[in-house]
């Protein structure tokens, strides 16, 4: 049988014999090992955001920051402005009329996204999967967004609009 | 003649490959629980939920040795047989 089987390889073949059994197996070793490698990182990971967390927390936002004039947005509008700090975030400033203002980060907590306000619904949206939040306290109403957006504390101080962080 | 060791692997020709799957199987299993345990540290990461983060890592650690611990158990290639 063998004789038969061999004299169908075509000769460069046999010059290079490979037994599939035996390189299957080798393949399945290291699949194994590369497994053990991804659990490696994996927990590398995992270790890396603990280690961020703690070495390098995220600054809280400090002192008072002028964003424009009251006049400049009008009852039910909204202002996109920036904060430079550890790192620069977007935020939204929102008119809601009757004097009251509010101002939140403008990046939707399901995938940051940006949301706008949206004064015919009374909401404010994230367009990307239509998540909706309350425009006075932030909180979720709908969608899949897992948390509340980060909300600054507005001023009005001589017709100039001034947030802060909320426990300032 | 024979010895023990080859008598052995003739009358259960599929051990090794049992053992392989089984190793893999529980690898795969390892390392669905490490992608969770990373998803789940990222998301309470930002909102500042640190003592989550921290028993997730110490997870995705002891699941990381226990991979290399089973690598331990890991059957031998298939040597070719003399002739």
């Amino acid at each position: 049988m063998s004789k038969d089987s061999n004299a169908e390889i075509p000769k460069w073949k046999q010059d290079f014999p490979i037994e599939q059994k035996e390189a299957t197996h080798v393949s399945r070793r290291e699949f194994a090992k590369f497994l053990t490698l991804l659990s490696g990182a994996l927990a590398v990971g995992s270790t890396a955001i603990v280690v961020k967390s703690i070495a390098f927390p995220e600054q809280p936002l400090v002192g008072e920051h002028p964003v424009c004039k009251e006049s400049d947005v009008p009852e039910g509008e909204s202002f996109m402005f920036e904060i430079e700090g550890s790192k620069t975030i977007p935020y939204l400033l929102i008119n809601l009329g009757n004097d009251e203002w509010r101002a939140f980060e403008q990046k939707c907590t399901h995938l940051s996204c940006a949301v706008k306000y949206r004064h015919d619904l009374g909401q404010i949206e994230c367009p990307c999967h239509k998540g909706y939040f309350n425009p006075r306290t932030g909180d979720v109403i709908q969608g899949p967004p897992p948390r509340p957006l980060p909300q600054l504390e507005v001023v009005i101080r001589d017709g100039q609009v001034i947030v802060k962080a909320q426990n300032a | 003649m024979s010895d023990f060791r080859q008598s052995q692997n003739e009358a259960h020709p599929n051990k090794t490959s049992t053992l392989m799957t089984g190793i893999i199987v529980l690898q795969i299993l390892f390392v669905t629980i490490q992608i969770w345990f990373l998803f789940g540290a990222l998301n309470n990461a930002l909102q500042e939920n640190l003592n989550f983060a921290i028993t997730a890592a110490l997870g995705s650690i002891t699941f990381a040795f226990a991979s290399f611990w089973l690598l331990r158990y890991l059957p031998d290639a298939v040597k070719r047989r003399k002739k």
